[in-house]
């Protein structure tokens, strides 16, 4: 909070000339020893703005990082989540045995049998940065973990977002809007829920990169440098290896000049940023394994490619116009011209797409565009709760303020119309949209939101501050003077009303600081692995199920011993459990995963023939019946059933339904109390009382009492159940001797 | 004299330790010592043929009453006998700890057992064959009739005592010579449980018996006729235990070993039945001295190279070794086979191939990995009626070609690496050029 | 209709004349720039047209080769604006600058080639 009110004051005050002498002459009238020192300090404005400045970037810098430990100092340094195991486990991997080893590597570990090239199916950004900075560290004779390392990577990468941040919002408007801009990100939700301490993905870094690639970007269009083109480049280069989602600025930017060009607004500049990005950051970019030849075969790709030809032929026209300097000629050269280009280009483009040479939109970006194409064709995308179309109050809970002062910034950018400030606005208003279709891709628009906002912030302020100072503002320009004038003529209301509203300003400031802190502890900062509740007397629980189950895995069962779960566990059981799985998060094969769908919605017997086939020896499920936990295997269990049902029409999703509603007590449908899922999860179950008053096999995460209790296993056998009921572990028996 | 009785102590402690190591083990699979239960001590006197010969072949057997309590299979975890002969089929109760569960436990450990039913077994006998995949006739009083092929003799008239003939086919389960002689059975029939693989019918009955009461009248017809009614059965569990249900307990007599038999409708009169014959071989199959197999030291390495590796690339080619030895009653011996087949499978076998063998007992095969990467297994499976089934699976991942491991320096490639240089040269060139042009 | 075909051919020539003697006008270095990107271009066309006929069996190499040669014409491009005396953007950029970072760029742009070529 006080980074806060600093920034918005050191904002104000690097305009205002009389403030230094202001701030000189104050501690001369202090005691001796502070005047000695001051007196020896004495700086010139330039050199104390840069103090001021230079003071509230650090201290931002370290709010970035500390806002972020929450889950750190509760519980212990640990990764959270399920992808960032996965994440972990590479990195562990490349510090033990090397790049070359990483980048060949072949797991025979997970989805078994087929296996997964990991090397040729990550994006090792993330990876690389964490082993460099371990590596460092290691030189420079700090002997660290590398878990420590990857658990503080993504509050690490924050803090230089806060940096790039700063210097966009120079570059776009004036260093106070880059402070402001810094300090809004440091601590905004939306950033904060993928890059607390322990979240260990690719956004943490992404998000680094991709800020930093705009800002190269815009920094290349306004100086026209080929070098800052370069290293636009570069930060392209460093965004495809840490995220899928580079696929939004390798379309932003060809949007952006297409704008351009249409607006009239471009520039040789323009040209020299964006040819020499496009080429060197595509070779750059095919050289990732996972990205390969998709650049020039993709239809994601294909707006960079079709704009960067209609620049040249653009330019080319622009260049014989120059050369021309007779408008009928070139209008006709033009009217050729231009006409053959895009009819050629759209032929080819045709052609391409119509001969599936150019594959058409995947399925996760063509979501983003019509957002019920995944709940029909495709269920696991459509499964995971993070892809769901973003509610009202989700956009509430991570941005607060931001909300309304993001059209506020969109009127001052639109006031102030520079190269820099059209691609700004454009992106925000395109990841906006994307952050409406889908939960997940608020991060991507948050540093638009944050830089906007801050504009918005900047300009107020600098207005409500210039109107309190009144006269003293230097008269640059005509307009500046008329308007000091007619702000002169309503001097006495104007001054309070500043005031008044400054400190209104300030106080929404003040308020955004404090939600995004409560949102950070109270909702972000939980390692989904370790759950804590509050018990009867308001102690807190904690439920450590997930590490004992893996842990019992790992000392109790044979080392080439392969466990079946849902794809959900699969990074985490590999991690940790250190054993073979069948399915994991990668969700790359979606026949493998619907076997294994199919295996848990099917009686015991079928499901017996699938697990032989796949050499299963055990069974993982989760189960929160007793302590009330709703992300167990049975409210998942429909997902199940769609995915299994979606390739292998024998499973039916109304056989579980009964009315069309989804139930496990007595009513449910005979099929679904019979199930592998439910005999698995209840096994047992119903001789248990778990709750005071409620009769035995009251399942507390759905409220009923459970109508199939006396279930009976005949081809599994229960291995281990953790101490809360969370995990259970079965053993698949063999086939029996005499039959 | 006490050197001399210090001296017998050593010898018989000498020779009780190589008694014990003549036990059963992996390295000598024929079984030992086996307790043969009875419902009546005179069984011995008039199965002594059988027992004798079984004496003679090296077995130890110990007799006990069905419902003596001293009856113990096991002590402190330690199976006491390798074999069991049921030969008390009308016995409700065993004494001591015996029971179905205890016998069946004794089977899927490894053991072997004969069983012998008669009419009126009782309930616990046809428990432990239903547990096996052996259903007799649920009708307590039926025995098996057959108007078609009885044995002929001038006293028992009501054809229960049949000669069968219909045996099935394998040298492994009823030795190499043919048995001439039909032979003779007279008890219950039974059929193989549909749901059972292993159970396999030895001896079948002609298609014009059947199972029936022969003191009263036909109401409905009998549950079980023809060929389908099995009079002895063996059944080789997955551990390689046998066990063999016969449904007479007349079959293993010395009077039915010593008659003569003529089987009604045909000509031929055998002066010896074979019932003693395929007695002594179905019990030399079942005691592990015939089609006993082990399938030892699996080695697998790429062609030229001798060290076994952890993980292979695909398209290499590789060689797989095992030995195969047949346990001949005494040692070991080299088996040879045609038919031994390999797989190297992930959910469905990608190659297919038959090893060859230098009949000394090394089966050898080599193939090309697949095109294809994944976790891969070895699998061979090898299961002949009557020979212990061979399980192997070794599982080994097969990688895809590394990032340097493709080829390099393709000729189609030419004009590309010639355009990249002349881009790298007309580059130097060009920025001497514009340098140094005035 | 003939009317308009024979304007459209006086049209091209005209416009040819008038871009033949413009061009003349240009500076040496300029004319130089421009001789290095019409090689480029056409050394990239020369690959197009080669895997047309053959085929794009590796194509890591031919994009490589064509990339390496689109990237110099593309990088020779930007050259030639920043060096451009008629530009009026980058007169305050010293042409020793223009021609470093194009070295620069050159460099990274054959490293890169080099690596996605085999």
């Amino acid at each position: 909070m006080v980074g806060k009110v600093d920034a918005a004051k050191g904002g104000a005050k690097s305009l205002q000339s009389p403030a230094s002498n202001q701030a000189t002459s104050k501690p001369d009238l202090s005691s001796i020893s502070t005047t000695f020192s001051f007196k020896t300090l004495k700086l010139k404005t330039k050199q104390q703005e840069l103090l001021i400045r230079v003071t509230i970037l650090g201290l931002v810098y370290i709010l970035a990082f500390i806002t972020r430990l929450f889950s750190v100092l509760r519980y212990e340094s640990m990764i959270h989540e399920f992808d960032p195991y996965f994440n972990y486990r590479t990195t562990l991997y490349l510090t033990e045995k090397g790049f070359y080893e990483f980048w060949n590597w072949f797991d025979s570990e997970s989805w078994y049998p087929l296996g997964r090239i990991i090397g040729g199916t990550l994006y090792p950004g993330l990876m690389v940065t964490a082993a460099i900075i371990y590596w460092t560290l290691k030189f420079l004779r700090f002997a660290v973990h590398i878990r420590e390392v990857c658990v503080l990577t993504a509050p690490f990468f924050a803090s230089n977002t806060t940096i790039v941040a700063y210097f966009f919002g120079k570059e776009v408007w004036d260093s106070g809007a880059g402070l402001v801009a810094a300090a809004l990100i440091a601590i905004c939700p939306g950033y904060i829920s993928r890059s607390v301490a322990g979240s260990y993905d690719n956004e943490g870094v992404a998000i680094f990169a991709l800020l930093l690639t705009f800002y190269l970007f815009v920094k290349a269009v306004n100086t026209g440098s080929l070098a800052w083109s370069l290293a636009s480049a570069f930060g392209y280069f460093y965004m495809v290896s840490a995220w899928g989602g580079y696929v939004f600025i390798i379309n932003l930017i060809p949007l952006y000049v297409l704008v351009l060009l249409i607006t009239g607004r471009y520039s040789m500049r323009l040209y020299v940023a964006y040819n020499c990005m496009y080429i060197v950051g595509m070779l750059l970019a095919m050289q990732i394994r996972f990205v390969g030849f998709q650049h020039v075969q993709s239809g994601e790709h294909m707006a960079a490619m079709g704009v960067f030809f209609l620049i040249q032929v653009f330019y080319f026209l622009v260049y014989v116009k120059h050369m021309l300097n007779d408008t009928k000629l070139f209008q006709a050269l033009l009217r050729i011209g231009v006409t053959s280009a895009v009819a050629v280009g759209a032929i080819a483009l045709g052609l391409g797409t119509a001969s599936g040479y150019i594959s058409p939109w995947t399925g996760r970006f063509y979501s983003l565009l019509d957002p019920t194409y995944a709940k029909d064709h495709i269920p696991i995308i459509a499964s995971v709760s993070e892809h769901q179309p973003t509610a009202w109050s989700s956009f509430m809970f991570d941005f607060h303020i931001l909300l309304f002062l993001f059209p506020a910034g969109l009127y001052f950018c639109f006031k102030r119309l520079s190269d820099a400030t059209i691609f700004i606005v454009m992106y925000g208003l395109t990841s906006m949209y994307f952050a409406g279709v889908m939960v997940r891709l608020i991060l991507v628009a948050t540093p638009a939101v944050c830089l906007i906002s801050a504009i918005a912030v900047s300009a107020t302020i600098k207005n409500l501050t210039q109107a309190i100072r009144g006269k003293t503002t230097q008269t640059t320009t005509k307009a500046l003077s008329k308007q000091q004038a007619s702000l002169d003529q309503t001097i006495p209301y104007l001054k309070n009303g500043a005031t008044a509203l400054l400190l209104g300003a300030f106080y929404l400031l003040s308020r955004y600081a404090i939600h995004c802190t409560w949102v950070t502890s109270e909702a972000y900062s939980s390692p989904s692995i370790v759950l804590a509740a509050r018990g009867a007397h308001g102690q807190r629980i904690i439920f450590d199920d997930y590490r004992e189950a893996y842990f019992w895995i790992r000392q109790n069962t044979p080392s080439d011993a392969k466990i079946m779960s849902w794809w959900d566990y699969g990074y985490q059981i590999t991690a940790m459990g250190n054993r073979t799985v069948i399915v994991d998060n990668n969700t790359w094969n979606n026949t493998h995963i619907a076997t294994v769908g199919r295996a848990m919605s099917s009686y015991e017997d079928e499901a017996y023939e699938i697990m032989r086939s796949l050499d299963v020896d055990y069974v993982l499920v989760v189960f929160g019946g007793v302590t009330g936990y709703s992300s167990d295997d049975i409210n998942k269990f429909l997902w199940m059933v769609r995915i299994g049902g979606g390739v292998f029409p024998v499973i039916k999703e109304p056989d579980y339904l009964v009315n069309g509603e989804y139930r496990v007590d007595k009513g449910a449908a005979p099929k679904m109390l019979n199930c592998l899922m439910y005999k698995l999860c209840y096994y047992r179950f119903g001789e248990l009382t778990t709750e005071y008053g409620k009769p035995p096999g009251y399942d507390r995460a759905r409220g009923v009492e459970i109508g199939n209790k006396d279930v009976k296993l005949e081809y599994l056998e229960e291995a281990f159940t953790t101490s809360n009921w969370i995990v259970r572990i079965y053993k698949v028996k063999p086939p029996t001797n005499r039959w | 004299m006490a050197n001399f009785s210090i001296a017998t102590v050593f010898i018989a402690s000498i020779s009780l330790l190589l008694a014990l190591t003549h036990s059963f083990s992996i390295e000598n699979p024929t079984d030992r010592r086996i307790l043969v239960l009875v419902d009546d001590l005179a069984l011995k006197s008039s199965h002594s043929i059988f027992f004798s010969s079984l004496q003679a072949r090296g077995f130890e057997l110990d007799f006990k009453l069905s419902d003596d309590p001293k009856i113990a299979l096991q002590r402190y975890g330690q199976h006491l006998y390798d074999g069991l002969i049921l030969f008390s089929p009308t016995t409700e109760r065993f004494g001591g700890s015996l029971d179905v569960a205890a016998i069946l436990d004794f089977v899927d450990s490894g053991k072997d057992l004969i069983v012998a039913a008669d009419a009126n077994a009782s309930d616990l006998i046809r428990n432990i064959a239903a547990e096996c995949g052996i259903d007799f006739d649920e009708d307590q009083s039926a025995v098996v009739i057959d108007h078609g092929s009885y044995a002929v003799s001038e006293t028992e008239g009501d054809h229960t005592l049949i000669a069968a003939d219909d045996l099935i086919q394998s040298d492994v389960l009823l030795g190499s010579t043919k048995i001439e002689a039909p032979v003779l059975f007279k008890g219950i029939g039974h059929s193989l449980n549909p749901a059972n693989s292993l159970v396999v019918k030895v001896l079948s009955a002609s298609p014009s018996a059947y199972s029936a009461n022969p003191k009263s009248k036909l109401s409905t017809p009998p549950s079980l006729s023809g060929s389908s009614i099995s009079l002895v059965s063996v059944v080789q569990a997955r551990n390689n235990a046998r066990v063999v249900f016969s449904g007479s307990l007349d079959l293993f007599s010395n009077k039915f070993f010593k008659s003569p038999v003529q089987k009604a409708g045909s000509s031929n009169k055998h002066a010896k039945s074979g019932n003693e014959q395929f007695v002594t071989e179905i019990s030399k199959w079942v005691f592990h001295e015939r089609g006993h197999l082990k399938a030892v030291n699996v080695r697998h390495h790429r062609v030229g190279e001798t060290e076994e590796p952890t993980i292979y690339r695909i398209n290499d080619d590789l060689e797989y070794l095992v030995e195969i030895y047949e346990w001949s009653g005494s040692s070991w011996e080299p088996y040879v086979a045609n038919d031994v087949q390999i797989q190297f499978y992930m959910m469905s076998p990608y190659v297919l191939k038959t090893m060859s063998t230098d009949k000394k007992g090394q089966y050898v095969v080599s193939f090309k990995v697949p095109d294809v990467y994944g976790v891969f297994q070895f699998k061979v499976e090898y299961q002949r009626l009557g020979y212990t089934s061979l399980s192997l699976a070794k599982q080994i991942p097969v990688r895809p070609f590394r990032h340097n491991e493709y080829e390099r320096f393709i000729p189609t490639a030419f004009p590309y690496y010639g355009a990249s240089f002349s881009t790298m040269a007309g580059f130097l060139i060009f920025s001497f050029v514009y340098l140094y042009s005035k | 209709m003939g009317k308009s075909t024979a304007t459209t051919k006086d049209d091209a020539q005209a416009l040819f004349r008038s871009l033949h003697s413009a061009y003349s006008a240009t500076p040496t270095n300029l004319k130089i720039i421009d001789l290095y990107v019409v090689f480029a271009v056409f050394t990239a066309l020369i690959q197009v047209g080669y895997m047309a006929i053959v085929g794009s069996f590796p194509f890591n190499s031919f994009l490589s080769g064509v990339l390496s040669c689109v990237g110099t014409a593309v990088l020779a491009v930007c050259l030639r604006i920043q060096v451009n005396k008629e530009n009026k953007e980058f007169k305050d950029l010293p042409p020793e600058r223009a021609f470093a970072d194009f070295v620069l760029c050159n460099l990274v742009l054959h490293l890169v080639i080099m690596n996605f070529l085999g």
